[in-house]
């Protein structure tokens, strides 16, 4: 292939600043939206197993709806669909403050609270239903079960899952360049456009996503060993 | 998208710098022998060149060719020559020149001191460059009221290079494509979208309500497109640039300008002073 590699426009100019202010914005937008998806996420799949059949159905709504419409399209709403229900003045603030980047971080944490919620339910269901009923028998009422008996051992329980929807949430934080967020992707395509050099830029933004998905997913290694309840998550082969 | 263009592009290069290097390209000798002049023209940038629903090959720069550069070139070779196209687009016209497969690129073609490394450029034939797209009425009419205001720009443009470089307090904000960074503009989450003048005129007038806009400001940015052909070709280059010349003189040439983009035209964008100066000046007036 006739190909002229030039590594060095990764750090000469302002490739450098571009990257690193594309991290920090991946990682500002990603953390963001984990907190919410992991809220959303509880909360709804924690509704989804409750005994009372309205509050099923919203949670049941809730994943279905947002879970089966592309990530892509949830930017668009955020972004464009949801500004003009605001009064006029709240929009242009808004439009002054960063509405990308809340737009960008609202279908993202809303779009994989739909997909955590899942993992949790089926966390919750895994627990045998036994357990709910001793906690009631023991005077506690539905509330104070889930928050001190059953989540705390559905959420030991999804930790590899979990772990699994929180890396495609950072992978999936990419889509909101469609929306004019200046993150990973957005910057390494900067490069590109100033230096011509594509294989490069892509080569770079490759590495900080693998380097930032392999660290969190050896943290979180290390969070399921720790946290794993003997004789839940029985270990068949050898201990990793 | 643009990685893959741009390696085909690399590709492209590679494979035509591999063919036979011309001594002295002698295209008027060429056409003078086969009676045709064979042009690269676009088939989906309208109004310069395109398809017309008609299934006709059409547009300024084919006319151009057709009624100001062909008599100039029939008097050169001293017989009657015909005008035949092939399609080019920006990964495959300087190879199609350069191997010969067509003489004269004539489409939309921003004439840049990297181009001119590889090919010849006539006369400049159309002037445009980055301005602003507004709601009717808006506070903003040129570069210099755009400080603080939300921008919208297609990503990886020179445009959002410029304004990133030199107007840093400009709010920029970059869409991957043309339509989002309308919906944008409709919406009120930019102020302005700033493009090539031309293409925001084709813009306006796909819009639904194309008198709800305003094309505004002076160019900040210049794109000057001229025809190619191949390198140190003098006698050629001297044949197409007098029949440009003879156009612009004669009025021929204002006169196809207003066919395609007058106010009756394809894609209306009234010649602005400043770019009519900047054509004539070509011709000494």
């Amino acid at each position: 292939m006739n190909y002229s590699f030039k590594w060095s426009v990764l750090w000469t100019g302002q490739s450098g600043y571009w990257l690193l202010q594309g991290l920090l914005t991946t990682l500002e937008l990603s953390a963001l939206a984990w907190i919410l998806a992991v809220a959303l996420g509880i909360l709804s799949g924690a509704l989804r197993t409750v005994n009372f059949l309205p509050l099923r159905w919203v949670a049941t709504f809730y994943v279905e709806f947002f879970r089966n419409v592309p990530l892509l399209v949830w930017m668009f709403f955020w972004y464009f669909g949801v500004p003009p229900l605001l009064p006029r003045g709240i929009q242009d603030w808004l439009f002054n403050h960063g509405a990308e980047f809340w737009a960008g971080m609202l279908a993202l944490g809303v779009y994989h609270g739909a997909r955590i919620s899942e993992v949790i339910r089926s966390g919750i269901q895994s627990i045998p239903r036994t357990q709910f009923e001793a906690s009631v028998a023991i005077g506690l009422t539905t509330f104070q079960a889930y928050r001190l008996i059953i989540l705390p051992v559905a959420l030991r329980l999804i930790v590899p899952p979990a772990t699994n929807e929180s890396l495609n949430l950072l992978k999936n934080s990419s889509v909101a360049l469609t929306i004019s967020v200046a993150e990973l992707t957005f910057q390494t395509r900067q490069i590109e456009t100033y230096t011509a050099k594509a294989i490069e830029a892509l080569t770079a933004g490759t590495l900080i996503y693998l380097v930032l998905c392999l660290s969190i997913a050896t943290v979180m290694a290390k969070v399921e060993r720790r946290y794993a309840i003997p004789g839940l998550i029985a270990r068949v082969g050898p201990a990793a | 998208m643009k990685a893959t263009l741009a390696l085909f592009l690399a590709l492209a290069l590679a494979l035509s710098s591999g063919a036979p290097a011309l001594a002295q390209p002698d295209t008027l000798e060429k056409i003078k022998s086969s009676g045709v002049l064979t042009i690269g023209t676009r088939t989906g940038s309208p109004p310069f060149a395109y398809i017309n629903k008609n299934n006709e090959w059409v547009g300024f720069s084919i006319d151009l060719v057709d009624v100001l550069i062909k008599p100039e070139i029939e008097k050169a070779v001293g017989k009657s020559i015909k005008v035949e196209k092939k399609e080019s687009t920006p990964p495959t016209r300087i190879p199609l020149l350069t191997n010969g497969s067509v003489d004269l690129i004539a489409e939309t073609m921003t004439d840049t001191p990297q181009r001119r490394e590889s090919v010849d450029f006539s006369l400049t034939f159309f002037y445009t460059g980055a301005q602003f797209l507004v709601k009717k009425g808006s506070p903003i009419k040129g570069i210099n009221d755009v400080a603080g205001k939300r921008v919208a720009a297609q990503q990886g443009s020179t445009n959002a290079k410029i304004l990133r470089e030199k107007y840093p307090q400009v709010q920029l904000r970059e869409f991957p494509d043309q339509p989002a960074a309308f919906q944008a503009l409709a919406q009120g989450q930019v102020d302005a979208y700033t493009n090539d003048g031309i293409q925001l005129a084709g813009l306006k007038a796909k819009a639904p309500n194309p008198a709800d806009w305003e094309i505004v400001g002076d160019f900040y940015s210049e794109e000057p497109y001229g025809m190619a052909m191949r390198k140190g070709d003098a006698k050629f280059k001297a044949a197409v640039d007098a029949g440009l010349k003879k156009g612009f003189e004669s009025g021929k040439y204002f006169e196809l300008y207003d066919k395609w983009f007058g106010p009756k035209g394809d894609v209306p964008y009234p010649m602005t002073s400043q770019v009519k100066a900047y054509l004539l000046k070509q011709i000494g007036k």
